[in-house]
């Protein structure tokens, strides 16, 4: 009843406070203990703190935290995707192909562009057929986004026989590996597609229909909107970030290798969602909490590696990590 | 009479605002009392008072001559109260004697559980309430009826002394109800067991129940016993009156309309195991009921002109145009609406606000290039909100923090706001009390007055004479009659929803 959850409506100034802003204390609070124990470790907190480290934290999250930001999407419809690690890797080695193939015709810039769009093109539509399994399938996205995983991975491995594919045009590496003054374009490229994830969320019909078919899909439905075709627009951002991903990370590194690249990337990004506040149950979250997910688990991976622990150590303190943010964000849920 | 129950100077306050003042509630040992009053009179906070679920802030409780307090649900259950709750809380997937003994089974050697036991003892039970059920079957394969009444069987066998049952019959149609007061009647009867029934029902309280106290706003107005010293049953309308602070169930809202042409014209509609090659038409203007027993296709029927479920055969002609929605999205562009039955799992979306569940359907229309525009928004749901004297403090609170009726009120705005043609009511004021039920009633008599083609599906015959220019009574999935205004009887609804033919 209304007057019994009304006292429950009523925190205190502090705790209101903390509901907000919790993944604001909880950022603050990696940042200042990766802070100390950088002090403690070396004497003085500059190898940690200082701004050519702050950068190389978000260029290191900013290829992951792009496919994050279209897995935010998929979540808060009510899905999950597995394969977006596999798909980069199989996206770009078409991409590179179609690349490395056009460039002695039509010269490197013409080139480039068309492995661009091919790549967003290719990646797009592959996730909305993951969709479109998925809704009219009537299956868990778990189960069909795990066996696509497989079939890209595979396609990707045999195609190059296990080995990578570099780009032949120096042109390409300039796309990721240039700065604008101090910041790398990958930084760039994720602050570009977060304002623009930002903006569909807040202020497009997709976005709000994205929240509603995560929260009460029978209740959306039946207020005469079409369901299934939200939940694979939601695919259809996440399939655009992937390629952008496979873009920006195949220029960093000049190649794409079909068995190491892009492992672990599925459960990093979502990890960085679900950080973010990005609710697994779906029709919960926020874009800017995402934003401070991704820098979290950037700050964690960065401080690990400086700090010199032992790289097979590494993930378990990560995970340990992981579950104790999550587990603060929902002491705030029970607050609500 | 002993006194089973004997609540006083109960007074409870929510962030210094009182929602239980100075209440006194006595209830004798061996009947049903029901506790009445509108959404947000108090009800639910005494009962959880008295269950241990919430503390007082004053006042004394005793239960048996004895004074008692309890901190959690747990003790309270020790003591012999037990709460049947709205929602049934069954699982599906069980049968009926693992979800009786769900949480206490019986065990033997090594845990092994003990399933010869625990099927005699549900034997033994539903004899002693009187009720035939296998207790090896599903739950997902019984009737709803039988799911409340293994919850009730539930208090049985912890041997409750005092069952509170917290609106069992909102889902039941009036058979149904009969049997679940059936076995309440037998339980306090056979058993000596004390039975306080919340309800919105007046008809079942007056019928069913032997005294009933009113809470108003925290204050109690008065208790009651059903029946006059002559054996009449109180007027409903009388109960409503002392509910509310004034006269809500003889307030007229019918209002004649003059009638168009055909709007909608549906021939040998067929959903097979649901709906039996039914046709009618609907005109411009009028309110069509339809009604029968749960389970006989009356929901079917609208779901599939709406596009919800798929019919196999038959066909649909909306203004003269034949039209086949394959889903309700299609219907939607059509012009038709329906405003669903069970609210929560098929209205509500509650993540969103207030203005965001008002605007979900007509969203497009905020939009300048691809941006919505939240104040133009905002506007229109102020404007309905207005409109529908929807009591919300801001419309960017959550839905889920508003009454039954105001969010009933806010599922139906989301439609009028789209403005269809064809509007499908499917138990338009389930869960919602008696002030805002006319409330609804009245919107309902406007939108009809605009020229809106109306059908309302409902398990009351009391609402559909209340409203209803023309009545269908299905049967089995058949158009068993169809009833005039003129001609509305509960009797000849009765007889009709039952498999009988009116000479």
């Amino acid at each position: 009843m209304g007057t019994t959850s009304s006292a429950a409506r009523t925190p205190s100034a502090f705790s209101r406070f903390a509901h907000e802003y919790m993944i604001v204390l909880i950022t603050i609070g990696v940042f200042v203990c990766a802070t100390i124990a950088c002090t403690i470790k070396f004497g003085e907190p500059t190898h940690f703190l200082n701004i050519q480290n702050m950068v190389n934290i978000l260029r290191a999250s900013s290829v992951m935290g792009i496919i994050a930001l279209g897995m935010a999407f998929v979540i808060i419809s009510g899905n999950i995707d597995l394969s977006v690690g596999a798909q980069m890797v199989f996206v770009g080695i078409a991409s590179f192909n179609v690349i490395n193939g056009l460039e002695p015709s039509i010269g490197p810039y013409a080139a480039i562009a068309v492995g661009i769009v091919v790549a967003m093109v290719m990646s797009v539509a592959l996730s909305m057929f993951c969709g479109f399994i998925v809704t009219k399938g009537v299956v868990p996205s778990f189960i069909i986004t795990l066996g696509l995983s497989y079939i890209y991975r595979s396609l990707s491995i045999f195609e190059l026989q296990s080995g990578g594919i570099n780009i032949s045009t120096k042109v390409f590496q300039k796309i990721s590996n240039t700065n604008l003054g101090i910041v790398p374009m990958p930084v760039i490229y994720f602050f570009i597609v977060f304002a623009v994830y930002l903006y569909i969320s807040r202020y497009t019909v997709l976005g709000r229909r994205i929240f509603a078919v995560g929260s009460n899909a029978q209740a959306t439905r039946l207020s005469g909107i079409n369901t299934d075709m939200i939940k694979i627009q939601a695919f259809a951002l996440l399939g655009l970030t992937v390629a952008i991903a496979a873009v920006v990370e195949g220029s960093r590194m000049n190649s794409m290798n079909s068995s190491s690249s892009g492992l672990g990337y599925d459960l990093n990004t979502i990890a960085m969602a679900v950080v973010g506040g990005i609710a697994m149950e779906g029709g919960k979250g926020n874009f800017v909490n995402v934003l401070f997910g991704i820098i979290i688990l950037g700050m964690i991976n960065n401080v690990l590696t400086i700090m010199g622990m032992d790289v097979y150590l590494v993930n378990a303190v990560k995970g340990g990590i992981i579950i104790a943010a999550v587990l603060l964000l929902r002491s705030r849920g029970k607050l609500n | 009479m002993e006194n089973a129950l004997a609540m006083s100077n109960i007074t409870k306050t929510f962030g210094g605002v009182p929602v239980l003042i100075d209440v006194d509630f006595t209830v004798g040992k061996g009947e049903i009392h029901a506790l009445i009053g509108e959404n947000g009179a108090g009800k639910s906070t005494l009962m959880n008072i008295l269950g241990g679920v919430i503390p007082r802030d004053k006042g004394e409780i005793e239960l048996f001559g004895e004074k008692v307090e309890f901190h959690t649900p747990a003790e309270a259950l020790a003591k012999g109260i037990a709460f049947v709750h709205q929602e049934l809380n069954v699982v599906n997937d069980l049968t009926v004697y693992e979800n009786l003994f769900l949480g206490h089974e019986l065990k033997g050697k090594f845990g092994k559980l003990n399933k010869a036991e625990m099927i005699r003892r549900t034997v033994e039970i539903f004899e002693r309430i009187d009720v035939e059920v296998d207790p090896t079957v599903m739950v997902r394969d019984l009737q709803a009826t039988y799911k409340q009444i293994i919850e009730i069987a539930k208090s049985v066998l912890f041997n409750a002394k005092l069952v509170i049952m917290d609106e069992p019959t909102t889902s039941l149609t009036q058979h149904e109800v009969e049997n679940v007061f059936r076995v309440m009647k037998n339980l306090t009867e056979q058993h000596g067991v004390t039975i306080i029934f919340i309800s919105h029902k007046l008809k079942e309280v007056v019928e069913f129940c032997d005294t009933f106290t009113v809470l108003r706003n925290g204050e109690v107005i008065g208790t009651q016993a059903t029946k006059t010293p002559e054996g009449r049953p109180v007027d409903q309308a009388d109960i409503a009156r002392m509910m509310v602070g004034r006269d809500v169930i003889n307030v007229e809202v019918y209002k004649e309309r003059k009638e168009g042409d055909i709007l909608l014209s549906v021939k040998d509609l067929h959903v097979p195991g649901h709906v039996n090659e039914i046709s009618f038409d609907l005109h411009r203007g009028e309110i069509l009921g339809i009604t029968g027993l749960l389970g006989d296709g009356k929901e079917e029927l609208a779901r599939a002109i709406f596009g919800d479920i798929r019919y196999t055969s038959g066909t649909m002609e909306l203004r003269g145009k034949r039209i086949n929605p394959k889903q309700p999205a299609a219907a939607r562009k059509f012009g038709i609406g329906m405003l669903p039955a069970n609210r929560k799992e098929n209205a509500i979306i509650k993540d969103l606000t207030v203005a965001g569940n008002m605007t979900i359907v007509t969203l497009p229309d905020y939009r300048r290039g691809p941006t919505l525009i939240k104040s133009k928004e905002y506007e229109t749901a102020t404007l309905y909100k207005e409109r529908l004297n929807i009591k919300v403090q801001d419309l960017h609170n959550l839905i889920g923090s508003l009454s039954g009726g105001n969010q009933q009120k806010v599922v139906l705005a989301k439609w009028l706001i789209a403005k269809p043609d064809v509007m499908l009511l499917c138990n338009p004021t389930q869960g919602v009390d008696v002030g805002a039920k006319n409330e609804i009633y009245n919107i309902v008599m406007e939108l009809a007055g605009l020229g809106m083609g109306i059908i309302v599906t409902t398990g009351e015959a009391a609402e559909a004479a209340r409203i209803c220019d023309r009545l269908l009574v299905m049967y089995h999935g058949n158009l068993q009659g169809e009833l005039d205004r003129n001609n509305f009887s509960e009797e000849s609804i009765m007889i009709l929803s039952t498999g009988g033919h009116l000479n």
